[in-house]
């Protein structure tokens, strides 16, 4: 979920300093446009065709706040990505055209599961609620990718290479994942479930039964 | 003055012959302007084109679970509209525009490497042909969308004549350009005529220089890119090692990042130019904008792995850095744009009108752009209709609206006529409302989970509504864009007839040299029986109207 926290911090500023900005902008060409309408024209446009001083502060302050935005968004993007820790839950996830297999290499089972993703033909990604999950992700053919966007993360998964993300779900629940990098014909169906357990059931789980959340 | 017939033939630039007249004449041309109309009118006539295949696909995403198009049909559309947008509409008319404009606004009387030039223009011609063949091969046309990833790409996974045809078609388009790149950037360095110091060159050649600039340093990545892919298709274990699939998207976007400059300087330079004169004054900030426009053609070279912040392969942070440093130049140019509307008087002709539009919305594109460069809010909308809708309000809603400014703007003086006021006025109102209803809903539906790319979506998805808007918007934008034909057609017809009223030279108190020439201009651009005026700033005309009128 710290993702999706640290989106919605960052998100909610940008937009908010966006809005502003363009706000301003646009209230400064309404008047203009509006104060010299019918009236008489300006006595005579302004000549001046610089303002090297004005200009210079004006840059200061861009530079200031590129400056601010760049320095803090890395900052949140770093804590967005904790190291691993202690024994995280490691699941290897491989997308192949046009669906998903998660395989558990720790658990006792050996479970996988996959799917085709054709109608209700959908692979949930089984994980521990409130421990912190390992996600190893490639690719048997093209580049896709994993978004699960009610958690705001998405991790490309390429063919020969593998990609680490890193995740804890709080609470139990269940959310829809789909493939984000077009990857032919049935990109539009390459959906997938992730749904966090209590830890009990995860055991459970991983021993050979179903998983109730 | 009455409206100078069609094809005259004149000696040509060395003296040597006369060259031909007729359809033969205008395909074997060595007038840069004609040359620049070959390329702005086969542009427009593909901007047509593409607007279809966008409203093929609007229509398809309108409501949940439609199929009319079927999937591979639908990837071949977004495929082609959107290669065909930037490869063969957009780039190539920026580059018409300085090959028509720059001789002339530098005063010269023709073009460096005129047939150069020429040649540009029938690489870019028969790359769209070539391109466009796709659609009649029996696997149809590439389906991999315009970045065209390996593998995907690749012999394995999109067999078919129809991608190597696209590789080819792309390929010469992009050479073309290159061509013409180095043309109108000689032209500017070398032809500029007495008294034309490099800080009197007007704004719009300034944004011609850091656009060549570009095409010359970036495109060829795209050429070293499409090599990649043509040999990974004829060998395909080429793409069984990541390096290749991971090299390709550095060198894919290396050229991909520059391009949206090049769609993006000439239009935002058209919109100052009309700015000013509508407003009657000089461009404000002019030193600002120039040193700015520079340094933002450099540091463009180095934002490419912004789209790639979710391979997990690129460094974040460095490209994040130089992506949102973007906003000090971009500032300075609004800052220039801002200050010459501020305080003045505009008159609110259509070139104006879209011009003004240009400004709140493009900035839209670019508030949306920095949050894009920002990793953690890039990892959720990425590959989003966040982007689709970003991207089309900067090249949409901006440099399409640049690019009517400036039709509309330099319509008089390629063909001695107006396009009519009124239908001009109902292209703009109903282009705006289509615009913000098309694109700004795509927003909210990438925020919610819609990925880019795909054929239909279900219906608990929650889409539905928001998409209608987008469609019922694409509407608008269909009847706008109409409009905008029936106009340019009935106004040449009338021209034809000799029934259009003459505009004159200069029928919106221009500032830059190419008003003080005939309208259309002669074969050398500027009669010996009529001097140029002297050039005393980047506004000559506006100083000699001072001048005249006792007020500088
Ligand atoms: C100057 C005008 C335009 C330009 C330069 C442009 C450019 C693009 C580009 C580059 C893409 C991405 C294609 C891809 O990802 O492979 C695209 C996609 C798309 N465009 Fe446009 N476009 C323009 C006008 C329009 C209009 C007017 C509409 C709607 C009526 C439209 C609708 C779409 C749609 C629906 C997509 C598909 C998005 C996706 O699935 O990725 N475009 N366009
Ligand atoms: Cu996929
Ligand atoms: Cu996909």
């Amino acid at each position: 979920m710290r993702q999706r926290h640290i989106f919605g911090t960052v998100f909610t500023v940008e937009a908010a300093i966006a809005g502003a900005v363009f706000l301003a902008v646009l209230g400064l060409l309404a008047w203009t446009l509006l104060r010299h309408r019918g009236g008489h024209p300006p006595a005579r446009a302004a000549e001046r065709a610089e303002r090297p001083r004005l200009e210079a502060y004006y840059v200061g302050a861009l530079a200031a706040f590129a400056v601010f935005l760049v320095a803090w968004t890395a900052w949140q993007n770093h804590r967005e990505h904790p190291a691993a820790g202690p024994r995280p839950l490691r699941v290897d996830v491989t997308g192949f055209q046009w669906c998903w297999t998660f395989r558990y290499p720790g658990s006792p089972a050996h479970r996988s599961v996959t799917g085709t993703c054709k109608g209700r033909d959908m692979p949930t990604l089984v994980v521990p609620a409130g421990r912190t999950v390992q996600l190893r992700l490639t690719s048997r053919d093209v580049v896709h990718s994993l978004w699960v966007p009610g958690l705001r993360y998405k991790t490309d998964a390429f063919p020969h290479h593998v990609n680490t993300l890193t995740l804890t779900l709080d609470r139990a629940g269940r959310w829809r994942g789909r493939c984000a990098e077009f990857c032919g014909r049935r990109h539009h169906t390459m959906d997938f479930w992730i749904k966090a357990v209590p830890p009990r059931a995860y055991d459970r789980w991983a021993h050979g039964g179903t998983a109730t959340a | 003055m009455t409206v100078a017939p069609p094809a005259r033939p004149r000696p040509d630039d060395s003296g040597r012959s006369v060259p031909p007249g007729g359809w033969l004449g205008w395909i074997s041309t060595t007038d840069h302007k004609r040359v620049g109309l070959l390329t702005a009118g086969t542009s427009l006539v593909l901007l047509l084109l593409m607007g279809v295949l966008a409203l093929l696909m609007r229509a398809q995403l309108a409501r949940p679970e439609e199929t009319f198009l079927g999937p591979h049909l639908y990837d071949q559309v977004f495929t082609v509209h959107g290669s065909g947008m930037i490869y063969l509409v957009m780039t190539p008319f920026a580059l018409g525009l300085g090959v028509y404009l720059v001789p002339l606004q530098t005063g010269a009387p023709g073009i460096a490497l005129p047939r150069l030039t020429l040649l540009g223009y029938w690489l870019y011609a028969f790359g769209a042909l070539t391109l466009l063949a796709g659609f009649a091969t029996p696997t149809g046309a590439h389906a991999a969308g315009w970045f065209s990833y390996p593998p995907l790409a690749d012999a394995e996974f999109s067999p078919g004549t129809g991608s190597d045809l696209w590789i080819v078609g792309v390929c010469l388009a992009v050479t073309g350009a290159i061509l013409q790149g180095w043309a109108v950037l000689w032209t500017i360095l070398r032809r500029r005529t007495r008294g034309m110091t490099m800080l009197r060159l007007p704004v719009f050649c300034w944004a011609m220089i850091a656009t060549c600039l570009m095409v010359i340093g970036a495109f060829p990545a795209l050429l070293a890119a499409l090599t990649l892919l043509a040999a990974g298709r004829a060998d395909a274990s080429l793409f069984a090692s990541n390096a290749w699939n991971i090299g390709y998207q550095h060198l894919f976007w290396f050229y991909g990042h520059p391009v949206v400059y090049v769609m993006f300087f000439p239009y935002l330079a058209a919109v100052a130019e009309v700015l000013a004169v509508f407003c009657g004054r000089r461009f404000f900030g002019y030193r600002g904008t120039v040193l700015f426009l520079l340094v933002f053609a450099a540091l463009s070279m180095s934002v490419w792995g912004h789209h790639m912040f979710a391979t997990g392969q690129a460094a974040n942070d460095y490209y994040s850095l130089t992506s949102i440093a973007l906003l000090v130049p971009a500032g300075v140019e609004y800052f220039g744009m801002l200050g010459t509307v501020l305080g003045a008087r505009p008159r609110p002709r259509t070139p104006m009108l879209f011009a003004l539009a240009f400004i709140p919305q493009f900035l839209i594109g670019g508030l949306t752009g920095i949050m894009v460069g920002t990793p953690v809010i890039d990892y959720h909308v990425t590959d989003s209709y966040f982007v689709v809708a970003h991207l089309h309000y900067v090249l949409f809603a901006g440099s399409a609206f640049g690019l009517f400014a400036a039709v509309y703007f330099w319509f008089p003086k390629v063909t001695g006529v107006l396009l009519d006021e009124g239908m001009g006025r109902l292209h703009f109102w109903l282009l705006v409302a289509g615009t913000n209803l098309t694109f700004l809903p795509m927003f909210a539906l990438g925020y919610l989970g819609m990925p880019r790319r795909v054929s239909t979506y279900a219906a608990f998805d929650g889409f539905g509504t928001l998409n209608l808007l987008a469609g019922i918007g694409a509407a608008f934008l269909a009847a706008g864009m109409a409009v905008f034909v029936v106009n340019v057609l009935r106004t040449l017809h009338a021209r034809r007839l000799g029934r259009a009223r003459p505009a004159g030279d200069d029928p919106w108190d221009g500032h830059t040299l190419e008003w003080a020439a005939p309208s259309p201009p002669p074969r050398l651009n500027f009669p010996a029986d009529r001097p140029l005026p002297p050039v005393t700033s980047f506004a000559p005309l506006l100083d000699l109207k001072h001048r005249e009128g006792g007020r500088a």
